[in-house]
């Protein structure tokens, strides 16, 4: 693999150099500042340290005895295998199945991206709506069903008893719901791009050999496509911990009763709400190991041996 | 993708052309406000500045945005670095003081020395006062918190319009009545809002006078008080007065369940009514009238004060060319014609009062529930420091499901403060 | 001709990508007439069509009016395509760099990169914005210092995810190209400008698409750093104008609307080259 032209290493300095210098100074350089809080005191966002926690891993302590840090792990790590599951699973059969047709392709492939650029307010808005208590549209289909129990008032008034899609048995499923189709579209457009770097006579010559169908795909596409489907693993699983916006808008601070926690969510609310500067940016510090070490631990099972 | 680059490129190009901004001669001032946004005095604010602007030749860029936590650690950020703005409208509670006590904004002591009439038209009594005792800000328009009810959901259930003598009593009766009659007794998310109950709940287990007392501890009397104002709150939660989704439900649903005719009470404040302004489907169906009193406080004392107002910072004092124009430009806008358009139905500190027109029938009923208001008190959550005060809201859905007493969460919130 | 099997599996085809496209469109379609339903009505009545006394063009009306949107679809096109082009260049060297060269460590830069995504950019902007006022780039009011202080921590923001994916790309690129280039005397840079991007052109119109996107709808950073009126991007201009406590929805439709139309153009326009058939020929393995 690694070929006579690459032995020369004097070039590699002007291939890195720019993005490292960039992210020097505008991601580690911020995010040390970002550890150097972690042991301060801080009153507020924007305001100066007031010196250093007594003990100073004081909000280290906390992250083990933090019962909501718990609760949000727990969420994460099941968002995590979902994405993988779902996001990359449905992008993955639908980007195959778009390669296998020529009309509509492109059809497909633009509306494919709109979840993606539409901002998540809008769409936590039209979920809240949705899957909204009263007379929400999924309320209003199970209502017609005959789904909802309801009693009738003497003055004639109608009490349902709607379903609280938010509640402790329903939560995971709303709030994970909108995330996963959501980042379909991302993923999609990742594989497409994939699908799209094989060439033609690769399959031309299975072809010849009489593959076609599933075995086209199983022996060929899947295998050749391997690189980018390990790439998306390790963004699903950054992604995963980083998921902020949707959830936020539709679940706010940990609902319903502390059990909706997500990493990130719970590091913003920490930061902007809580004010708790110090604490927000120990979890962003847990976040972004545990990120390195999954993404490690992912590429170490997936990636073909002698890529990183 | 060259070809589209480059088409990209030519685009901007052609746009930067078009619009070169002119500058004028004149001073140009910096301001930050909170009337951005959909502020409801927004319009207001900007007619203003533009009188301004026309009165002295003068230039505002104008850097209003709506207010909220991260626009309070913007303008902390700003002070931090050297960037702050030549006039700023801000809290004047514990939010001011890192800028207050690093010296960058004046006092109005300071600038009164060399222009005395400076702010005259406030009382002084209403002025903030910062922690080293001096006053910095001018007040704007204030702000009051009251209970709006639903009056077509109330004449449904057969239940009388609260007037100022209402009894914590009879509203137990009534809620009883409204839950009886299959509508929402009290819209209210208490996983979003509760800071609005816990003020009048706590007032209603102390006294308006000692409203803004803090505990000591989470055994003193205060911390008594407070307790027994969230144990009230709990006592509302478990006799099912509030929506059956009030630890899942959003505010602007909740408000939404109020506006829609499915609830009777909602305690707000005064920046709702522009919401009810645009949304409600038949204005006349709303009124504010006012939060049941119980034990020594009466239903006609409210929260409310001016929590904001003009600051000039040192770094505008200091240049020679801004001074003038900074003055100038606080002393207009707070003028009292130019308060007397801000000011619709709220609290006023102009020496002569504020004399609005043109009410509609909910700023009405405002202003005929304030003329009622015995007394006011400023809420007490805004002494608290902001992680003292996320704490102790976001724990209020503890207190009510069980998984915590009263008095856990007050002292989980002192060690904070 | 097509036998019947063939026939019944196209079909099904069709069937679940129209069954996902479906769920995609409705969202949209759904934006979009909210964007035209009376204010007040949302909440209440939100999926039928406005029509009559609920049809209004007012929010748009309102979201015109209210503000200098030329200059505002301006900053975001500078700021926005600056940060695309500039990720594309230097996320494209440094993949190239990475995949290809063995040296010491090169795992370790990998999990700097890995780190680097995972960084929450709440935890970083106060520290960034100190650091850029005290170079007099940020908060000093001028309108252009102000659109390059949003522009660099943008880019940083997006190398890392552009660098990941890009490097996905690049190692499928048969090494056969490059050796027989070499061969034939090519330098590494010759190599990397003449096989690598050709050969994964529709890798970078896909970086490309995903670093204008992030960018042009990064409300947090924008708004952190532009503060006067003719620095506003549009994303932050109409996030200021819907704002505020859920009262307008149509209004905030509308605006969603409006910010939303130039990201499907460039969308379109950068699709053409993920498309097979165009770059199917450059890659000869």
């Amino acid at each position: 693999m690694n070929s006579m032209i690459y032995k020369r290493k004097a070039p590699l300095l002007i291939f890195l150099i720019p993005a490292f210098a960039f992210l020097l100074v505008y991601l580690y350089y911020p995010f040390f500042q970002n550890i150097l809080n972690t042991v301060m005191k801080i009153g507020g966002l924007g305001r100066a340290a007031e010196g250093v926690n007594e003990p100073w891993y004081e909000n280290y302590q906390r992250l083990f005895v933090d019962p909501y840090m718990r609760v949000a792990l727990k969420n994460t790590l099941i968002l995590i295998v979902c994405t993988i599951v779902f996001q990359v699973g449905i992008a993955l059969i639908l980007a195959l199945l778009v390669d296998t047709i020529r009309v509509g392709a492109q059809f497909f492939r633009t509306v494919y991206f709109f979840p993606i650029v539409i901002s998540a307010t809008a769409l936590g808005l039209m979920f809240n709506l949705i899957f909204l208590y009263k007379g929400g549209m999924v309320n209003q289909l199970l209502l017609s069903l005959g789904k909802l129990p309801y009693e009738v008032k003497p003055s004639g008034k109608v009490i349902v008893q709607w379903l609280d899609w938010k509640d402790q048995a329903h939560f995971l499923f709303t709030m994970f719901l909108p995330v996963m189709w959501q980042y379909v579209g991302f993923y999609f457009v990742i594989l497409v791009t994939g699908l799209n770097n094989i060439p033609q006579d690769v399959y031309e010559a299975a072809a010849l050999d009489g593959a076609d169908g599933l075995k086209r795909t199983r022996f060929i596409t899947l295998p050749l496509l391997r690189n980018v489907l390990c790439t998306c693993l390790v963004l699903a699983i950054t992604g995963a911990l980083k998921v902020f916006d949707l959830p936020w808008v539709m679940f706010g601070a940990g609902m319903p009763e502390n059990m909706g926690w997500l990493t990130g969510t719970y590091m913003y609310d920490q930061t902007f709400n809580k004010m708790n500067v110090d604490y927000g940016s120990t979890i962003a510090v847990l976040i972004v190991v545990l990120g390195v070490v999954l993404s490690n631990v992912a590429n170490r099972v997936f990636r073909p041996s002698e890529d990183i | 993708m060259k070809k589209v680059l480059a088409l990209l490129l030519v685009f901007v190009m052609v746009m930067s052309f078009g619009s070169v901004a002119a500058f004028a001669d004149g001073v140009t001032l910096n301001v930050v406000t909170s009337y951005g946004g959909d502020d409801g005095n927004r319009a207001n604010f900007e007619a203003a500045v533009k009188a301004y602007e026309e009165s002295t030749g003068n230039k505002v860029n104008d850097g209003s945005a709506t207010s909220n936590e991260e626009w309070k650690a913007k303008v902390l950020t700003d002070f931090e670095t050297g960037s702050e703005p030549d006039v700023l409208f801000y809290f004047t509670n514990a939010d001011a003081e890192p800028f207050v006590s690093a010296g960058k904004v004046v006092s109005i002591d300071e600038i009164r020395a060399e222009y005395p009439d400076f702010a005259t038209n406030m009382k002084s009594s209403m002025m903030a006062v910062a922690a080293d005792g001096k006053q910095y800000s001018v007040p704007s328009s204030g702000y009051w918190e009251n209970m709006f009810v639903n009056k077509a959901v109330l004449a449904d259930c057969g239940v009388e319009v609260p007037g100022p003598d209402y009894t914590w009593d009879q509203f137990l009766t009534d809620c009883e009545t409204i839950k009886e009659a299959g509508y929402t007794p009290i819209a209210c998310s208490l996983v979003e809002v509760p800071h609005y109950w816990f003020e009048f709940m706590v007032m209603n287990n102390g006294t308006v006078a000692n409203h803004l007392d803090l505990p000591e501890s989470a055994d003193d009397e205060v911390a008594a008080k407070w307790a027994a104002g969230l144990n009230d709150i709990k006592a509302l939660y478990e006799a099912g007065y509030f929506p059956a989704n009030t630890l899942t439900a959003s505010d602007a649903e909740t408000v939404e369940l109020f506006n829609a005719g499915e609830a009777a009470f909602l305690i707000d404040g005064s920046w709702k009514v522009g919401y009810f302004t645009a949304n409600a489907a038949d204005l006349d169906d709303f009124a504010i009238s006012y939060v049941p009193g119980k034990g020594e406080r009466s239903a006609s004392e409210a929260i409310g004060g001016i929590s904001m107002g003009y600051f000039i910072t040192r770094k505008a004092w200091d240049d020679p060319a801004k001074r003038e124009a900074a003055v100038e430009f606080v002393s207009q806008l707070t003028s009292d014609e130019v308060m007397s358009t801000f000011v619709t139905t709220e609290v006023t500190a102009l020496v002569n009062g504020a004399s609005p027109a043109g009410l509609n029938s909910l700023q009405q009923s405002a202003a005929d529930a304030n003329a009622n208001i015995t007394a006011i008190a400023g809420a007490v959550q805004d002494s608290l420091t902001a992680e003292a005060r996320g704490d102790l809201f976001a724990n209020v859905q503890n207190v009510v499901t069980g998984k915590m007493t009263a008095e856990e969460a007050i002292a989980s919130a002192l060690a904070l403060n | 001709m097509q036998t019947g099997r063939q026939k019944i599996s196209r079909a099904f085809t069709y069937l679940v990508l129209s069954l996902w496209a479906l769920t995609t469109i409705y969202p949209f379609v759904w934006v979009i007439l909210n964007s035209f339903r009376q204010k007040g009505l949302i909440m209440s009545d939100s999926f039928s069509l406005p029509l009559g006394e609920a049809f209004t063009w007012d929010n748009y009306r309102t979201a015109w009016q209210r503000s200098d949107f030329k200059n505002a679809y301006l900053n975001s096109f500078l700021i926005s395509g600056t940060v695309t082009i500039c990720v594309v260049v230097i996320a494209g060297l440094a993949a190239y760099g990475l995949v290809r060269y063995r040296f010491r460590g090169r795992g370790f830069l990998y999990s700097l990169i890995m780190a680097g995504m995972m960084f929450p950019v709440f935890s970083t902007i106060i520290p960034v914005f100190r650091m850029e006022a005290v170079m007099g780039i940020a908060g000093t009011g001028n309108r252009w210092l102000s659109l390059l202080a949003v522009i660099l921590p943008q880019i940083a923001g997006n190398l890392c995810f552009a660098i990941v994916i890009l490097m996905g790309f690049i190692q499928s690129v048969p090494i056969e190209l490059e050796e027989s280039a070499y061969l034939d005397g090519c330098s590494v840079f010759q190599i990397y400008f003449h096989i690598i991007i050709p050969a994964a052109k529709s890798s970078f119109a896909t970086v490309a698409i995903f670093a204008f996107l992030w960018s042009y709808n990064d409300l947090f950073t924008q708004s952190f750093f532009l503060r006067y009126p003719q620095e506003r991007a549009i994303t932050g201009l109409l996030n200021e104008i819907s704002s505020q406590a859920g009262v307008n929805y149509g209004l905030m439709a509308a605006s969603v609307v409006l910010v939303v139309i130039p990201v499907l153009v460039v969308y379109v326009c950068l699709q053409k080259h993920i498309i097979k058939g165009l770059t199917a020929g450059a890659v000869k393995g």
